[in-house]
């Protein structure tokens, strides 16, 4: 049994309980248990969909659970989980500006360094299949707001090198260059059935630079594209840079 | 449920909102719920840690001072009972923004700040089904308190 320790909010839908010991061998598997002995608490943790509300954050002893392995972070007998709420509010709409949100730079990385290989692949086997397959999840990655081979690198996440890069970020930026790296994969894939080779494997080693520019240069030329659109006001673009950053490079400070 | 407020932390949070214009000003309200009024005590005056872009529209406290805020409460004997943040040049009522951020059970005063000057003060508490807030009574009380601020 661990314990899960509740912000005063909290409190009254688990008895006015200021801690709860729960079963479960990660964050997911307590919090979900948790929810379980207390229905009253899950509206207040979980969405419709099923996710933690961006305003719950967890800490591990002392440390936010999205700088280890988020929820999939196992967790021992004497452990303590600690709920802490993010505070926001302001004055417009949903649709307007959110705040700063961690991203995991890691999970950015990963999804990179298998779009540079998949593709080069794809260029020396000649393969527009293989082309189209990570134009596809890099599309679907993009619809469902997350790096396309994020299920891969939660299977790596927390072993050797893949440890969490976790920054306050906007995690638009990210899904608005993704977005378009599928778009321009996709016009590879429609250049090369209509047999324009050359065109089709441009655009395919244009993705590949940068992507690379992004993992080995730091610069994510996508993610500049939308802070730019954001300056000149277009709709849709509501996120500006987080304080202290470049467009385009990461931000500087650390969870 | 009833908020009960010595005036000279409403001056404070009022001046906060003023002082933070055209930025949105924010905080933490201590105090202790006693029978079954809300009775602030204190309050912990917190940076807007939103992009500078937006504070105009916008307020955030990051989870780490909120768990270090939480933990000074209990140490003082209270709890966090409320947020306050003020609305520059907007009314005092909460916005869809402050719903889908909103958390269950806490008091959210908010100030309206009109041209640099304070407004009116409102105190809203999010319903159990998260569908909208229900504004509460805000009384403001004039005798002296234990207040503490930082």
């Amino acid at each position: 049994m661990s314990l899960v320790r509740l912000p005063t909010p909290l409190r009254p839908y688990a008895e006015g309980q200021r801690e709860v010991e729960v079963k479960g061998t990660t964050v997911a598997d307590a919090l979900g248990n948790l929810a379980q002995k207390y229905p009253g608490l899950s509206r207040h943790l979980y969405d419709e969909g099923g996710h933690l509300r961006p305003y719950v954050n967890v800490f591990l002893n002392e440390d936010d659970v999205r700088t280890l392995q988020g929820e999939a972070t196992p967790i021992a007998d004497e452990d303590r989980l600690v709920i802490v709420p993010s505070i926001a509010g302001g004055t417009s709409g949903r649709q307007d500006a959110q705040p700063l949100r961690p991203v995991d730079h890691a999970a950015l990385r990963v999804n990179q360094a298998l779009i540079i290989s998949l593709l080069g692949a794809a260029f020396i086997a000649a393969s527009t299949t293989l082309v189209a397959f990570v134009g596809l999840v890099m599309a679907i990655g993009t619809l469902f707001d997350h790096p396309g081979f994020l299920p891969l690198y939660r299977l790596l996440r927390g072993r050797g090198p893949f440890r969490p890069d976790v920054v306050r970020d906007n995690p638009e930026p990210h899904r608005f260059a993704q977005g378009l790296g599928a778009v321009v994969l996709i016009g590879s894939v429609m250049s090369a059935a209509t047999g324009l080779g050359t065109i089709s494997w441009a655009l395919v080693w244009i993705v590949i630079a940068l992507a690379a520019l992004n993992l080995f240069g730091g610069f994510c030329v996508g993610c500049a594209i939308y802070y730019w659109l954001n300056r000149l006001g277009a709709p849709g673009f509501q996120q500006s840079p987080p304080p202290g950053a470049i467009p385009g490079r990461r931000p500087p400070s650390a969870v | 449920m009833t908020v009960i407020l010595p005036s000279s932390l409403m001056r404070q949070i009022q001046e906060n909102g003023e002082r933070q214009y055209p930025e949105e000003g924010a905080g933490l309200i201590l105090g202790n719920i006693d029978e079954g009024a809300r009775r602030v005590s204190g309050l912990i005056h917190r940076a807007n840690s939103f992009e500078p872009e937006s504070r105009g529209r916008r307020y955030a406290i990051d989870p780490k001072q909120m768990l270090e805020a939480e933990q000074e409460a209990e140490s003082r004997g209270m709890d966090i009972v409320g947020i306050f943040h003020s609305h520059p040049d907007h009314p005092a009522r909460p916005s869809e923004f402050d719903l889908a951020w909103a958390m269950p059970w806490y008091s959210y005063i908010i100030t309206s700040v009109s041209n640099g000057k304070a407004g009116e003060s409102r105190s809203w508490r999010l319903s159990d089904d998260r569908s909208s807030f229900v504004e509460e009574q805000l009384v403001e009380v004039h005798f002296g308190s234990a207040e503490e601020e930082r």
